[in-house]
């Protein structure tokens, strides 16, 4: 009779987590929706990083992107920053970052981000949370006062993101969306092109 | 029958009147009564026709005069001394009155002759003076030398048309009017259809959706940061305020929405500014009373 009842609770159990997985499950154009939003977000960093840099960009409009940054990390995320001159890669939390991006030492910055795609696609979790990497190129120009090119690097680096379901009251409703997160971006390669 | 051999007894203004003008005694005989009152009725009527008639009235009015004299002449002569006297005075009168009678007669033949030549002629003067109206009109109408509006010239060319004139002058100014009128008409309606487009484009265009989109489009395509401020502050006054709700839709897949994360509209339109582009179109807008937006909802293009 135990055993009866043992292996009828182990049916149900099983049953309900595939109902679970199922109800879980999205469409392939939900899901599309969700790979081509975090690729969005990240583009709109590579926007951000790029304002920043730019020595034209007034110090109000920095501030302000950089919150605007910032929003679209982790709390704890990390950046990693790198130089032909050395192997070391140095890591920066999000918001120390972008203020040494501003200060850097160069009349003129050229950041542009290139060939940005999925390395290792959005995958579901067993908490829900989809994660993914995103890899994009960077070039890097820094130009001195005289209009030189003084320092240039080509750097690959790899973003994870994260995509959760999540919920907030709107207008006295409950409205369910999708939150893209960036982690870590860290650095793959850097060279001197 | 028109002449009375008795004393009039029905009250009669005309013949009063009569009476007065051609001073008659208060002794008159009722022949001579009766000859004024005649006379007075066809005065009567011929003052209903037009001015060309009175020199019948004035033969008329001559003749009456000499008659009225030729009584009074043979009253005097014949004074009625016996029977034979007063017989033979009124045997006189007699014979006068018949031909009177006569010439009133024959003078009303002439009369009526007299009425359907005017009539006729009167007919032809006014077809004279409506065909010179109506190619004087015509004329104006065709040289642009009225003042009126389109709408009186159609009516003109309209009443003209209703006199059915049958002038080969007229018929080729109406022709000629006609054609000129109806390219005026074409042109009046296509200008009523652009203004009318125009009004409604110029209403569209103030709709907060449509002025958001294109607000939308002027900061991402502004010249300079300074120029997209401008405009992003000008968006917000449509807004409730500054951290009104921005809901973008990413999917409809499956029959409901999946959003972005939300964001306000002052950090969508900064969003929109630095990013340089108008990624999204707006979907649905709520307003509160005031007419101030207080929940956006935008979808991906």
């Amino acid at each position: 009779m135990k055993k009866t009842l043992a292996i009828l609770a182990l049916v149900m159990l099983m049953a309900g987590g595939a109902m679970a997985q199922q109800q879980e499950e999205i469409s392939f154009e939900r899901k599309q929706a969700i790979d081509s939003l975090a690729l969005e977000k990240v583009r709109d960093l590579s926007k951000y990083i790029k304002i920043v840099g730019s020595k034209e960009t007034a110090w109000s409009e920095a501030n302000r992107v950089i919150d605007r940054a910032e929003e679209l990390f982790m709390s704890n995320a990390e950046i990693g920053v790198s130089s032909v001159a050395s192997n070391k890669v140095k890591y920066f939390k999000v918001r120390p970052y972008f203020e040494h991006l501003m200060r850097l030492n160069y009349d003129r910055v050229e950041i542009e981000w290139y060939n940005i795609e999925y390395v290792s696609d959005l995958q579901r979790q067993p908490d829900g949370t989809y994660v993914g990497v995103i890899t994009i190129f960077q070039t890097f120009r820094g130009y001195d006062k005289e209009g030189n090119l003084a320092y240039k690097d080509t750097t690959k680096k790899d973003i994870t993101v994260y995509v959760k379901r999540k919920e907030t009251q709107i207008g006295g409703r409950m409205v369910g969306f999708w939150d893209v997160m960036l982690g870590d971006m860290r650095v793959k390669e850097t060279a001197n092109k | 029958m028109l002449i009375q051999s008795h004393p009039v007894e029905m009250p009669n203004p005309a013949l009063e009147q009569a009476i007065v003008e051609y001073s008659l005694p208060e002794n008159s005989t009722s022949a001579e009564l009766s000859l004024v009152n005649i006379f007075s009725e066809k005065k009567r009527n011929f003052s209903l026709n037009s001015f060309q008639q009175s020199r019948i009235i004035v033969r008329d009015f001559v003749f009456l005069s000499l008659l009225l004299q030729l009584f009074w002449i043979i009253r005097v002569i014949f004074q009625p001394t016996t029977q034979k006297d007063s017989i033979m005075k009124n045997k006189i009168t007699t014979v006068l009155l018949v031909l009177l009678a006569t010439f009133i007669t024959l003078g009303g033949t002439t009369s009526c002759k007299s009425k359907k030549r005017l009539a006729k002629e009167a007919a032809e003067a006014e077809y004279k003076a409506r065909v010179a109206e109506a190619v004087r009109d015509l004329t104006a109408i065709l040289d642009d030398e009225t003042t009126w509006t389109l709408e009186e010239k159609e009516h003109r060319v309209q009443t003209i048309k209703d006199w059915n004139l049958q002038n080969a002058e007229v018929d080729d100014l109406l022709f000629q009017v006609e054609k000129k009128l109806a390219r005026e008409r074409a042109q009046a309606e296509q200008k009523a259809e652009e203004e009318r487009r125009a009004a409604e484009e110029a209403a569209k265009a103030k709709e907060p959706k449509n002025m958001l989109e294109k607000n939308f489009a002027g900061i991402a395509n502004a010249a300079s940061v300074t120029q997209a401020n401008r405009i992003i502050n000008e968006t917000l006054q449509m807004f409730s305020s500054n951290s009104v709700p921005v809901l973008i839709i990413i999917s409809q897949a499956g029959g409901f929405n999946d959003y972005d994360r939300p964001t306000t509209i002052e950090n969508y339109l900064n969003y929109v500014k630095d990013q340089k582009a108008n990624r999204n179109q707006v979907y649905d807008l709520k307003f509160n009373d005031a007419g101030k937006i207080t929940e956006v909802e935008l979808i991906k293009r």
